[in-house]
């Protein structure tokens, strides 16, 4: 019972917050809602049994992406109010966009429960007496292992191309240089002067 | 299914006492403001305040692009983490394949941290 409760407290909270994700005027807002959407999406995760993917989507996603979210937004330069003029201008358009989702997914529901959809448990059945995240773990790095060495070849991508995108050296510069530090000696720093009373020290 | 929900029965319930007790320190004040007739705002009372003087400007301010750049290093290395903690707890049955594969993706994103250390990436003036 407590289960069905917490399902539906968790779903209405997703899509509540999602709503005001899309209809929040400022684009801050948006985000933290977004974030809201995104801990209640585990919650859901927890409920239907994938722990893995319900810690993904809290330290993944709120963690990283939603800041990564925060810090582009903080960044463009964009006027808010001319972004939302063309709204009846696309209207038409994004009604077209959202009676395909709608067909897809009723299609996607149809056929599920036809039985047609089973791929997962034909291919790997999920086990029963392990841990979610050990059954994650006997696939991806043996038989799933060119998808997952894969998506570190993307994420290495991903990190040479945002370096070469956004990053420049910027002059006048002072950094820290540990090796020139090291081979200071004692004797190319320090110099004894015995001064002659009445005599300063030339520097 | 209902084993592993089971287990966060307790994380449901504190979230629940922490929803009622912070939504009490929230709403009661305005509940007890509004009884007790202390409750009258004007316009004076409601106008923006900052040290004496009206706000001069937007509080929203440009952010540089190398707040990008380490939100994404962070992003990358955050799910060379994540990925870490199944092949931790499975390592007893994958064998070495496994492990190697492992080693493997680590390596691809050593380069990768080799690369932005040496280009300065993660410098800060």
């Amino acid at each position: 019972m407590i289960q069905t409760i917490a399902f539906y407290l968790f779903a209405a909270l997703v899509v509540a917050s999602g709503t005001l994700t899309i209809l929040a005027r400022n684009p801050v807002h948006s985000v933290l809602w977004l974030i809201l959407a995104f801990f209640n999406a585990a919650g859901l995760m927890i409920l239907v049994g994938a722990e893995f993917i319900a810690m993904l989507l809290v330290i993944v996603y709120v963690g990283a992406v939603a800041v990564l979210f925060l810090f582009v937004v903080m960044m463009l330069d964009i006027d808010f109010a001319e972004l939302r003029a063309g709204f009846a201008q696309y209207l038409p358009f994004g009604i077209l966009l959202v009676l395909v989702l709608a067909a897809e997914m009723i299609f996607a529901i149809g056929a599920w429960k036809a039985g047609g959809i089973d791929m997962g448990s034909r291919i790997a059945p999920t086990p029963s007496e392990v841990p979610n995240i050990e059954a994650i773990g006997t696939l991806i790095y043996t038989r799933y292992l060119y998808i997952f060495e894969g998506a570190g070849l993307i994420l290495l991508v991903a990190l040479v191309g945002a370096i070469v995108l956004t990053h420049r050296t910027r002059g006048g510069v002072k950094a820290q240089n540990v090796t020139a530090q090291n081979m200071r000696r004692p004797e190319d720093a320090i110099r004894n002067v015995k001064p002659a009373v009445g005599q300063g020290v030339e520097l | 299914m209902a084993s592993v929900a089971a287990g966060y029965l307790p994380i449901l319930l504190f979230l629940g006492v922490a929803l009622v007790l912070s939504s009490a320190f929230v709403f009661l004040p305005m509940l007890v403001g509004r009884l007790t007739g202390t409750h009258q705002p004007n316009p004076e009372k409601l106008a923006e305040y900052e040290c004496g003087f009206p706000a001069f400007e937007d509080s929203r301010a440009q952010f540089d692009v190398r707040f990008y750049l380490i939100a994404i290093l962070f992003i990358i290395f955050d799910l060379e983490a994540a990925f870490l903690y199944p092949w931790a707890v499975s390592l007893g049955g994958i064998g070495f394949v496994g492990w190697l594969s492992m080693m493997i993706f680590l390596v691809e994103l050593a380069v990768g941290f080799i690369y932005a250390w040496k280009k300065g990436a993660l410098e800060w003036e």
